[in-house]
């Protein structure tokens, strides 16, 4: 066993704080309970470790250098940076978002540990303290307490407990910030509600707001790039616009149906934005959605303007400033098309950045209505606008619940009783629900693919989405019977898609993945071919 | 970060074997990223990996992005071999199209959630 680590040795100079080994990690259930079913751990290339932080555990999450300071003149000015940061983050004129509940969650938290234990990535790591919701938290607050109450600053570690404010410091909190996906199951069960989640948000703020510090695909391949070309998939108006007569022909290829999708129509109900990595990776799901739209006889339109045809707004996981112009670039667009609502297609985090964050700013005019795209769909389906046949869902079915629409946002049920009423062998996972466990891509982590990360995301943060996917399918685990996980969140179908390449579950266990919308259009009557292309 | 030697000349790589700029691309690069190990295993290119690495360069000087996967299996059926299908781009380009085909075409890497 290695030593237990301490709050105060982030502090403490030392090549890596801690060393993953797989076998500490949760268990997983068969068929990868053997040794050897699972790819093993690597070790960070040694050019890594000069350019970026590998000091917390060798995995690279802030993949732009970062640079250890070459004297004490330099780290004090580093330490100055931060602290700016930190009286920012707790200043009424600078966090207009949550500066209330980060204070509360500073000063109450009881130190129960009750959180621990809902933690999926603390219990994945095999419980490893440097993962713990309340260990982050605790170097934030110790940090706070010492170097910026007056209290702290006579009375030292009395009050604040140790901790030395110094590069390790700062590097290894940078890091530790993009461990936790953000799915706030800690804030869920914590007794007086402190939350944890909120303070590793507040953290990535700290450091992308004051000190330029953000992994890449976030900040200058994502919102800067969206603000600029008009997604963070790089894709513009015109290849949108491409994309869209080449899902057209497809449709008509495969269903036979002629569906012109309705671009940039003034004066439609509903504005419905997607992800644009759908348009990309998984087009059979904005398909899928004229299909029923248009079936359904829905007054809708898409928009082929710059950010109105990428819902994802990736400032809601590191930066405020970022997360309202593109929040305001998404209700400009909708104002222009004079629309009555905007609906989010399966995108999680953009029903949390549009439907609820962005909530503080939108008003008077801007005070669009933004709604998810569930109840719609439930309600088409319920009316018996399609005509449905389940048997053409036979086969095995679970549900993954994106955490911004269950815990964030109380979306549960339409989802599931359309599963109910179309697919005859749905199976719900455990816990699910509000109580779900994230996917192990959320915050940003699905689409930071940089170096090493992908291998801590496969092992740690989305190890208990799939011992819950493995589980929901033991009945039917043998690879010859194919199977579906729901999941309808591009971030989360990304996460899952390399879970099960990482893990090989496709060829050793018969499971795929995709959108909620794949299975209504699959379970229609008039189309004769499957729509989902698994079989 | 990684360089990439070709004629003489030393070209910026990011830490994932992406060119840093796709302007510098033309095919005495893509062979010489093909045959690059630090970021999976060589390829020797035929006939059939140009046709799809051609495409690829195209589609993404014209729109700014890599074609859907979707939209490149087609290609592959009509231009490739009749048979293509995703698996089939997988034997070509084992760590498939992004992680492969696009590094060798010189695109930067995919970005956003694909």
């Amino acid at each position: 066993m290695t030593k237990e680590v301490g709050i105060k040795d982030i502090s403490k100079p030392s090549k890596q704080l801690i060393k993953l080994r797989l076998e500490d990690l949760m268990k997983l259930p068969p068929p990868y309970d053997k040794p050897g079913e699972e790819p093993p751990l690597t070790e960070p290339k040694e050019e890594w470790r000069e350019r970026y932080i590998t000091e917390l555990d060798g995995y690279i999450a802030i993949d732009i250098p970062f640079d250890k300071p070459k004297n004490k003149d330099e780290e004090q000015r580093l330490v100055q940076r931060f602290l700016e940061g930190l009286k920012k983050l707790l200043d009424k004129e600078n966090n207009w978002t949550f500066l209330q509940p980060l204070l509360l969650s500073l000063e109450y938290c009881a130190k129960c540990q009750t959180c621990n234990e809902a933690c999926p990535i603390y219990l994945a790591s095999g419980r490893k303290e440097i993962y713990r919701p309340t260990y982050r938290s605790e170097v934030l607050r110790r940090i706070w307490k010492k170097y910026l109450t007056p209290a702290g600053k006579i009375f030292g570690k009395f009050v604040s407990g140790d901790i030395e404010l110094n590069w390790y410091t700062i590097a290894r909190l940078a890091e530790l910030a993009y461990r936790c996906t953000l799915c706030r199951r800690c804030t869920q069960v914590c007794p007086i509600g402190v939350d944890n989640g909120l303070i590793a948000h507040e953290i990535r703020k700290l450091f992308s707001q004051e000190m330029g510090v953000a992994p890449k695909p976030l900040h200058e391949l994502g919102t800067v790039q969206q603000l600029k070309v008009g997604s963070s998939t790089a894709l513009t108006p015109e290849g949108f616009k491409d994309i869209i007569e080449f899902i057209e022909d497809d449709i008509k290829e495969r269903t036979g149906k002629n569906i012109k999708i309705p671009v940039d129509e003034k004066g439609a109900d509903i504005l419905l934005i997607h992800n644009a990595g759908e348009y990309l990776s998984w087009p059979e799901n904005p398909a899928a959605f004229a299909i029923i739209f248009e079936e359904a006889g829905i007054s809708w339109t898409l928009s082929s303007e710059l950010v109105g045809y990428d819902a994802v707004n990736y400032g809601v996981w590191y930066d405020d400033v970022q997360l309202a112009r593109i929040a305001m670039k998404h209700v400009e667009v909708a104002r222009k098309l004079d629309v009555n609502r905007i609906v989010v297609g399966e995108c999680g985090h953009a029903h949390k950045a549009l439907c609820v964050v962005a909530d503080r700013i939108l008003v008077d005019e801007y005070n669009i209505p933004r709604e998810s795209c569930m109840p719609i769909l439930w309600d088409i389906v319920r009316k018996k606008k399609l005509n449905l046949d389940p048997e053409k869902n036979n086969f095995p079915v679970t549900l993954h619940d994106p955490c911004n629409m269950v815990r964030l946002m109380g979306i549960v049920e339409p989802q599931r009783k359309i599963l109910r009423e179309i697919c005859p062998q749905f199976r719900e996972m455990e816990p699910h629900g509000v109580y779900n466990y994230c996917c192990g891509g959320g915050s940003g982590f699905a689409i930071m693919t940089s170096m090493n990360f992908p291998e801590w995301r496969n092992k740690v943060a989305t190890r208990m989405k799939f011992k819950q996917i493995l589980t929901a399918f033991q009945d039917c685990i043998d690879p010859s019977i194919k199977k579906y996980v729901c999941a309808p969140c591009s971030n989360c179908k990304g996460a899952i898609r390399d879970m099960l390449d990482h893990y090989q579950a496709t060829m050793k266990c018969g499971i795929y993945y995709g959108g909620l919308v794949e299975l209504i259009v699959n379970a229609m009557v008039d189309i004769e071919e499957p729509f989902i292309e698994m079989f | 970060m990684p360089e990439l030697e070709v004629k003489g000349k030393k070209l910026k790589l990011d830490e994932d074997g992406f060119l840093q700029d796709w302007e510098e691309w033309d095919e005495e690069v893509a062979e010489a990223l093909a045959k690059d190990t630090r970021f999976g295993p060589a390829i020797e290119l035929t006939e059939e990996h140009w046709k799809i690495i051609k495409y690829i360069r195209e589609y993404f000087l014209k729109y700014g992005v890599a074609p859907p996967i979707r939209m490149l299996v087609k290609f592959c059926k009509k231009e490739v071999n009749p048979n293509c299908d995703l698996q089939y781009i997988y034997k070509l380009f084992p760590q498939g199209p992004a992680k492969d085909a696009c590094r060798i075409a010189g695109l930067p890497k995919p970005t956003g959630c694909v």
